[in-house]
């Protein structure tokens, strides 16, 4: 009689504990993250109720038959090995038995019998045998196919802390659950189980639960807690918050034109420890570095999807990059318009521009002009230059460059590919350093192609003082943002080899910048490091010269200038953050975070050279604020900040018109 | 079968049919398992005496253990309650959906949590950053991280 349910039983001794399964029986469907070697070995230990395939109903008065009719039909493709062989057992069981069709008091059918005065599970609403788990705090039921769904809530970038689950029952902290296991055992763990095992004892077998009178403490020995069977979760936490680490020290290399910033680049976080000492190191290392950015840089017209295979910190950079790609295309647009007023003006002025140029920074030479040519004149000097340049002068530029900030001209678009090739001669550092900061090209930039394998070649072949920004503009030239990305990725250590700024900046920006983390602190995003935007003083003759003294008025009488000019009903100061920050934002809210606000460090930019973002003290609540809105509101782009951006703008404008 | 939503689902919808709902609140539609619609109303002396708001449950296959997506209906000229958790885009900024939410919850009991929120409203004004959230607000309400005052 029991010998053929047993043997069946024991035919399967190695896959079942107490006539439950050690793996799930598919209630869920989601992924199974907690560790299943942990939890199998609970179960065996009797630790944890098995794995029971739940009944979908249950009334005390079915028959054996009924109940095993109810369980619930076993599923799914990925479990299918373990399940196949229960419900194999189940067969071999209920064939074997109903074989021997005879007497009425036909023997009782263990796996059938366990269900006996099952409970139902207030969570999955199905039914499982009375020997179910109980919440150690509140002595609630739950089943095992529940109990390891639960578990902490993710750690996310906003919310730096990995707190304990909570009791769905109680919301006590640290859910764990006490398993009162049968008095029989059978199975796993049952040392001649099939022995004890009697239909006389079965029914005196089925526990009623009765309700504990205390709690269990989470560190008792019977309480099994969801930490124990989500070991990782420190870990995951861990990866989180160096995740988070690394974007903080992510900076937003952001350039005056004008009076504007124009964001051109992001460092890569992972670049972020250079101490002076390293970056002089990197300085010898650089052939190293852009090694490795060569070969990611040959396969940058490859797929999309290679990217997409990267880290997510480098997919938040390419989309970040991919925004400011756009950002930039607006700001290329402004100034052209800006220019063509400007030419209007000018040509009925009869002036010559140069006489304007003069007039505009009076101490700076003409070649100086042309070296940081956005500077001191507002968009269009760019843009003439630009326009003049003539593609083959990719090699180097032998043109006076005075000339072309003279000859005022807006057709500037078309050469935008210029920027990028001029900007690899390795001679002209400076040159390539405002230049490559120039706008990229219209909307589809595939045309360029071929320039920028040309640019590739010739960046392969640089020499060492990598102008930094080439890069990006190689790569934003090169039509995909996943150029872009890698172009930035080692921005951050080129950058900081170039010693000559390295003064000059700070010194100019320092005054104006400040450090609203600490504001932020006491926002609900507290935890959360906010992302430096560093201002780059792209020409070191010109950051140098930068005095104190003559900063205001030259800057104040640009700007008002450039409003008129603009004859923009946009307020003077354009919204290029606000841009970028509604770009980004739909992939990352932590991106638009980051471009967007600002935080000091000072030691940073002291050390690769760059002054910050100049958020004044003043301003630092708004961009708290702004900031505090993009965390919370995920998909939001902002774009109720623009004047606190813009006006951070506007302080840095000041010092590049010193000179 | 399906999924253990599908399975919960069907169960407490069959307790609605069979109990019925709390007073005040009707199924209006749950023709699926994955969007249910409720009218609520707040019953006895209160800011919205007499207004019927429509509220949309929507659910992803991981309910119970994840919570519904619940928000009111401004659509076909409904109007979400003006309540200073309740964003004029039907968005509810409630614990019980975020954060607190827990598996033993049911449809029914947010129905009531929420009618209990109406009740309890002392001034009917929206939330301070209505209209900065209304204007990014993601189509998900379980997309916003919101950050819940207690003021119970």
């Amino acid at each position: 009689m029991g010998n053929s349910s047993s043997s069946s039983g024991r035919g399967h001794h190695d896959d079942t504990v107490d006539y439950g399964s050690l793996v799930p029986q598919g209630v869920y469907t989601g992924p199974r993250d907690w560790n299943q070697p942990v939890v199998s070995q609970l179960i065996v230990a009797r630790r944890l109720a098995p794995f029971y395939r739940p009944l979908e109903d249950y009334d005390d008065s079915w028959d054996d038959d009924q109940i095993l009719a109810a369980r619930k039909e076993l599923p799914d493709p990925d479990s299918a090995d373990t399940v196949t062989r229960i419900e194999a057992t189940a067969m071999a069981s209920s064939s074997s038995k109903s074989k021997r069709p005879g007497s009425l008091k036909e023997p009782v059918k263990p796996e059938a019998q366990v269900y006996r005065g099952a409970v139902e599970c207030p969570i999955c609403f199905l039914y499982y045998p009375p020997n179910i788990n109980h919440s150690r705090c509140c002595d609630q039921a739950i089943c095992t196919e529940c109990f390891v769904q639960i578990k902490r809530n993710e750690p996310t970038a906003t919310h730096l802390v990995s707190e304990y689950a909570a009791c769905p029952y109680c919301v006590q902290e640290n859910f764990g659950v006490v398993y009162t296991p049968p008095p029989w055992r059978a199975g796993l763990g049952s040392d001649g189980a099939n022995g004890i095992w009697s239909e006389q004892r079965e029914p005196a077998a089925v526990p009623t639960h009765k309700r504990r009178q205390k709690s269990f403490g989470a560190d008792s020995p019977e309480v099994v807690t969801t930490d124990q069977i989500r070991p990782d979760w420190e870990a995951k936490l861990e990866a989180v918050r160096a995740a988070v680490a690394r974007r903080a020290n992510r900076r937003i290399i952001m350039r005056q034109v004008g009076d504007r910033l124009i964001p051109v680049g992001i460092t890569s976080g992972r670049v972020h420890t250079l101490s002076p000492e390293e970056a002089a190191a990197a300085g010898a290392a650089v052939e190293g570095s852009s090694g490795r950015r060569g070969r990611r840089r040959g396969q940058q017209n490859g797929a999309f999807d290679q990217y997409v295979g990267m880290s997510g910190q480098d997919l938040e950079e390419l989309m970040l990059m991919e925004a400011m790609r756009l950002s930039l295309l607006d700001h290329e647009e402004y100034q052209r318009k800006e220019a063509e007023e400007k030419k209007k003006r000018e040509a009925a002025e009869a002036a010559a521009a140069a006489g304007e140029g003069s007039d505009r920074a009076p101490a700076v030479p003409a070649e100086a002009e042309c070296t940081d040519h956005s500077a001191p004149g507002p968009g269009p000097s760019t843009l003439e230059a630009r326009a003049t340049l003539h593609p083959s002068s990719s090699s180097n530029l032998s043109t006076p460059p005075s000339s072309h900030s003279r000859s005022p001209s807006p057709a500037a678009q078309r050469h935008n590919k210029v920027d990028s090739q001029d900007s690899l001669s390795p001679g002209r550092k400076s040159w390539s350093f405002s230049r490559s900061r120039t706008p990229p090209p219209p909307p589809n930039p595939v045309p360029n192609l071929p320039l920028s394998e040309d640019n590739q070649a010739a960046w392969r072949n640089r020499s060492a003082g990598p102008p930094a920004f080439s890069t990006l503009s190689a790569a934003l030239t090169s039509t995909s943002t996943a150029a872009a990305v890698l172009g930035t990725a080692e921005r951050g250590s080129s950058r900081s080899v170039t010693p000559e700024p390295v003064p000059a900046s700070s010194t100019t920006s320092s005054s104006t910048s400040a450090a609203p983390p600490a504001a932020a602190g006491a926002q609900n995003t507290a935890d959360v490091p906010i992302p430096t935007i560093t201002v780059v003083n792209n020409d070191p003759r010109n950051g140098g010269r930068a005095t104190p003294g003559g900063v205001a008025q030259p800057a104040s009488s640009q700007s008002s200038e450039d409003s008129a000019d603009s004859s923009l009903s946009s307020p003077p100061l354009p919204p290029l953050p606000t841009e970028l920050a509604r770009w980004a934002a739909p992939g990352s809210s932590e991106a638009s975070g980051a471009l967007v606000t600002s935080s000091g460090s000072g030691e940073q930019s002291g050390q690769t050279g760059y002054g910050q973002f100049p958020s004044s003290p003043e301003s630092s609540p708004e961009l708290v604020d702004l900031h505090e809105h993009l965390l919370a509101h995920s998909d939001s782009g902002s774009s109720t900040k623009v004047d606190d951006d813009g006006r951070a703008g506007a302080a840095t404008y000041v010092p590049e018109m010193t000179r | 079968m399906g999924s253990v939503s599908a399975r919960r689902l069907a169960k407490e919808l069959r307790e609605i049919q069979s109990e019925g709902c709390p007073v005040g609140i009707t199924l209006v539609d749950a023709s699926d398992f994955s969007k249910w619609l409720f009218t609520i109303e707040v019953m006895g002396n209160s800011q919205y005496q007499g207004e019927a708001y429509t509220l949309q449950f929507r659910f992803d296959a991981q309910y119970p253990i994840s919570s519904p997506a619940v928000q009111f209906v401004v659509t076909d000229g409904k109007e979400a309650p003006v309540h200073p958790h309740v964003y004029s885009n039907g968005h509810i900024c409630a614990s019980i959906l975020g954060s607190e939410w827990s598996p033993v919850l049911s449809v029914i009991a947010v129905c009531v949590t929420l009618q209990s929120m109406l009740a309890s409203c002392k001034k009917k004004e929206r939330p301070a950053d209505n209209d900065r959230y209304v204007r990014t607000a993601p189509d998900n309400p379980k997309k916003t991280l919101f950050h819940y005052d207690d003021d119970t």
